[in-house]
């Protein structure tokens, strides 16, 4: 139906100028003009057309039906009769019974199409039958078409679903690939850098070394250059020393009461390992040509602080009471402990008997080196000199015994004169505890190892560390022979320097942390324990480990305990950390002694005296042993 | 309304009495009789011929026996317009009933289609309501059909069930409001003596002023002959399913309500009687 809409009309009224409502009703009458028209035609049409003719068609197509079913079974009936007509002519014999006969077939026949008529209602039945069930199964059927219908759509939205969700993941997989190039990238530049730096290291390692070995060798030549020179020196000093003693011996010479000089020459005669080269004119100048001569300016400052003392003899090193080197007359391997006494308040550190044996000084933590007199095997205290700050570590005489050098935990070592106790020099610059000094051989140097893991030379004349080394490790102890420092470290090596060109000639590694190192008389040995328990003997000619002492209980007490030779080299005294002291027998290699009643704690230094008869040997517990064999 | 409830059913139950009989040059085994039938308006010959065709087939040798063909008068029935469009413009004014010659030889080629199945005949039916949805609504309430909702409308015209097609078609017969129709009317119109088909044309069912236009409206633009001047006498008759509508009826409702199931109006032009 169509909605008059009131806008349109309005429009039209507008056009037209005509009453509104008039045109409303007559447009309404229109409206049911030509539908009433239609509708009523529509019916005309209908039972002109239709009822007219449905009935007589609807009659005639089932007479049709009918006649078509009769002729059907008119044609059956036809057929069958046709048999039995033939069937009877066969037998034309029997002619009364002809009708019977035939009757009785027609019965027949017509029980038979009944029968073919129930079975054809009874197949129509079960044909109606399934037509019900297959209904039944379609609507079955739509109802799961609809019930899978749903789930597919489910299904596809959680598919949506998923694949939203696999595409975030895939998001996030590709952001951190991204990030993960990155930090691949930065790794690789990273690595190029290190490289390039690593090549530039290498370089400029590489033109240190060789700035170093240029270096190295202009100062050999400095050396040798110096070397010459002082040769010359004492070439042309000696040649004057022997005119003038030419001269001198031609004349009679005065003789001063108070000239120990003479006390010396005499003593000197007799020889021992460590005289002064002047003193000994008469000594082949051979065996000491290599030894540089002590520089005149030391020589005259000493002579001047104590008065002059022009002598010929004098011309070595010989302050007043300069002490005569003892010779060794027989080394007496000790058995009992002469002496026990407390040496210090606190441990002692070192113990060393002077050149001429009549001395021993002792340093411990108290910052003290206390000076004893031997004296009968009793050691009657002599006088201490003060100076350090911390613990003294070492003490050595020098070869007259006039002055007394000792290492000290403070980072300096000291020297006093050992006359009057006075502090002569401090020699600082070491940046760790020094834990050993040494003076060269010509008493002008010293040698110094700290545990700052460098050795420092020091040059007495001028007071200056004329040379610091790098050793690379703590250094416990150090000896010197002409040209060589040897200098035992912390990390079991002995090192080997040579004095000239300062640098390492050879290195030698233990099995165990170096705490001590001492050479033999005639400097041919080195004698060096380890705090694997283990005193090696090294020949220092083959470099090889010549002997191995040990001994079942010995035990290195610290990592500076300090062993000794004896002073003809056959014997080596070692104190162990249960202050037993051990002596061994160079020769055979045994063990010769063990001296436990004396100490009460871990020996902690040995001393043997250069005239072999007495054995010093300093603890922990702040006692000290004077041994012999009386 | 319940007169537009009554009109659509009307139009859906329209019925045409036919006799078919059999060609006589047909070859037969005995002398058929000829069939009667009351032809659907809405449906296709091929459709609801299956009784005629098992009819004279019981007389006839199954070689002898091709793609059935009607005839009326000589001329070819083309089975893919619907059957009542062919009885208005063939036998409108004729004795009733409609006599159709039934042929199972000689298949004119050049005038018929041919009809292997009902599968064609569903294909064509389809395909007319597309085009007709084309027309009206830019096709898109067909297409926002699901294809059962396709299949209801070929059963319903198949098993002559009206409501299961008219459930479907309704939506294809609604219009937004504010347009006041459709797009275009879906229409043919159909002449006996012409060398084409039909007319088809594009026509909207409003004027550009908003006015509703009828019948008479779209005759004066597509066929001006039909429309007769006062005084003269009439030389066309417009005939739809059967009936001249008046010419003052609106196209959108004529559209609506006698469209053929294929959603096409069909107008039948033909002589009109001389007596």
């Amino acid at each position: 139906s169509i909605n008059f809409d009131k806008n349109i009309w309005v429009n039209f009224v507008q056009n037209f100028k005509v009453h509104f409502f008039d045109f409303e009703m007559a447009g309404r009458r229109v409206e049911c003009l030509w539908k009433r028209h239609v509708v009523e035609q529509l019916k005309q049409r209908d039972r002109v057309q239709r009822q007219a003719f449905e009935e007589i068609i609807h009659q005639y197509n089932r007479l049709l039906e009918r006649s078509d079913l009769q002729a059907v079974f008119s044609e059956r009936l036809q057929t069958d009769k046709y048999e039995q007509q033939n069937r009877h002519d066969l037998s034309p014999g029997v002619d009364g019974g002809r009708c019977d006969s035939l009757q009785q077939e027609m019965a027949q026949m017509r029980i038979k199409h009944q029968e073919e008529l129930t079975e054809l209602h009874k197949k129509r039945g079960e044909l109606a039958q399934s037509v019900i069930e297959l209904n039944n199964q379609i609507q079955h059927k739509d109802k799961e078409i609809q019930s899978n219908e749903a789930k597919m759509l489910e299904y596809q939205q959680q598919i949506s679903h998923l694949e939203g969700e696999c595409r975030e993941l895939r998001n996030s997989l590709a952001d951190l690939e991204r990030a993960n190039q990155t930090l691949k990238d930065e790794y690789d530049a990273l690595q190029i850098t290190f490289n390039a730096l690593e090549e530039k290291l290498r370089k400029t390692t590489d033109d240190n070394q060789e700035l170093v070995t240029r270096w190295m060798a202009e100062k050999a030549q400095e050396a040798n250059k110096l070397n010459a020179e002082n040769e010359k020196d004492s070439r042309r000093r000696q040649a004057k020393l022997q005119k003038e003693l030419a001269d001198a011996a031609k004349e009679p010479l005065p003789i001063e009461p108070d000239d120990d000089i003479e006390v010396l020459s005499e003593d000197a005669g007799k020889g021992t390992g460590e005289t002064s080269p002047s003193r000994q004119p008469s000594r082949t100048p051979s065996k000491r040509t290599s030894q540089p001569l002590p520089p005149a300016g030391l020589l005259d400052s000493i002579t001047n602080i104590f008065g002059r003392r022009r002598s010929v003899n004098s011309f070595g090193t010989s302050p007043e009471t300069a002490e005569a080197p003892s010779m060794c007359t027989e080394v007496r391997v000790p058995s009992t402990a002469l002496h026990i006494f407390d040496a210090h308040d606190g441990e002692v550190n070192a113990v060393r008997f002077s050149p001429g044996s009549r001395l021993l000084a002792t340093g411990g933590m108290d910052r003290r080196v206390k000076l004893w007199e031997v004296i009968s095997g009793h050691c009657e205290p002599k006088g201490a000199l003060t100076g350090s700050n911390a613990g003294i570590t070492s003490i050595e005489f020098d070869s007259a015994g006039s002055y007394l050098l000792a290492a000290s935990n403070d980072f300096a070592s000291r020297i006093w004169t050992v006359d009057d106790f006075r502090l002569r020099h401090t020699l600082t610059g070491h940046s760790g505890k020094v834990l050993s000094a040494r003076f060269l051989l010509d008493n002008a140097r010293i040698v110094s190892g700290s545990y700052d893991r460098t050795l420092k030379l020091w040059d007495l004349r001028s007071k200056v560390c004329m040379k610091t080394v790098f050793a690379g490790s703590s250094c416990n102890d150090i000896v010197c022979t002409e040209q060589c420092v040897m200098s035992g470290h912390f990390d079991k090596k002995v090192r080997f320097w040579d004095i000239r060109s300062e640098s390492i000639v050879r290195e030698l590694e233990l099995l165990g942390r170096v705490t001590s190192l001492d050479l033999n008389q005639d400097r041919s040995e080195l004698l060096a324990c380890s705090r694997d328990d283990l005193v090696k003997i090294i020949d220092l000619r083959s470099n090889a480990v010549r002997q191995t002492f040990s001994a079942q209980g010995f035990k290195c007490g610290s990592d500076f305990t300090r062993v000794t030779f004896s002073p003809d080299g056959s014997y080596v005294a070692a104190g162990s950390a249960d202050g037993v002291l051990y002596i061994w027998n160079v020769l055979t290699g045994k063990l010769d002694k063990t001296l436990d009643k004396g100490h009460s704690s871990a020996i902690n230094s040995v001393s043997w005296s250069p005239s072999g008869a007495y054995v010093a040997s300093v603890e922990k517990g702040s006692k000290a042993v004077l041994w012999s064999d009386m | 309304m319940a007169d537009d409830k009554d009109v659509l059913r009307d139009v859906w139950f329209g019925r045409i009495p036919a006799c078919f009989t059999l060609s006589p040059e047909e070859i037969t085994e005995r002398e058929a009789e000829p069939y009667y039938l009351l032809l659907p308006r809405v449906s296709y010959l091929t459709l609801v011929t299956d009784k005629v065709k098992k009819h004279f087939l019981k007389v006839m040798k199954t070689e002898d026996v091709e793609e059935i063909w009607f005839e009326y008068e000589g001329s070819p029935l083309k089975w893919h317009y619907p059957t009542g469009v062919l009885f208005d413009l063939h036998a409108s004014n004729t004795a009733l009933p409609w006599n159709i010659t039934v042929h199972f030889k000689n298949f004119p080629e050049h005038e018929l289609l041919h009809c292997a199945s009902n599968s064609v005949i569903e294909a064509h039916f389809m395909s007319c309501i597309k085009e007709a949805d084309a027309l009206k609504h830019k096709s898109q309430v067909i297409n926002d059909m699901q294809k059962k909702d396709h299949k209801q409308l070929w059963m319903g015209l198949q098993n002559d069930k009206f409501d299961q097609f008219w459930a479907m078609n309704r939506k294809l017969m609604e219009y937004p409001t504010e347009e006041g129709g459709f797009r275009y009317i879906p229409f043919r119109i159909y002449q006996t003596m012409s060398e084409r088909p039909f007319i088809q044309k594009l026509f909207r069912p409003v004027s550009p002023e908003g006015n509703p236009l009828t019948l008479g409206d779209l005759l004066k633009e597509l066929f001006p002959a039909a429309i007769c001047v006062e005084d003269e006498p009439k030389r066309y008759q417009v005939i739809i399913h059967g009936i001249e509508p008046l010419l003052e009826t609106p196209i959108q409702w004529l559209s609506e309500h006698l469209s053929h199931p294929d959603n096409f109006l069909h107008i039948s032009v033909i002589p009109a009687p001389s007596d």
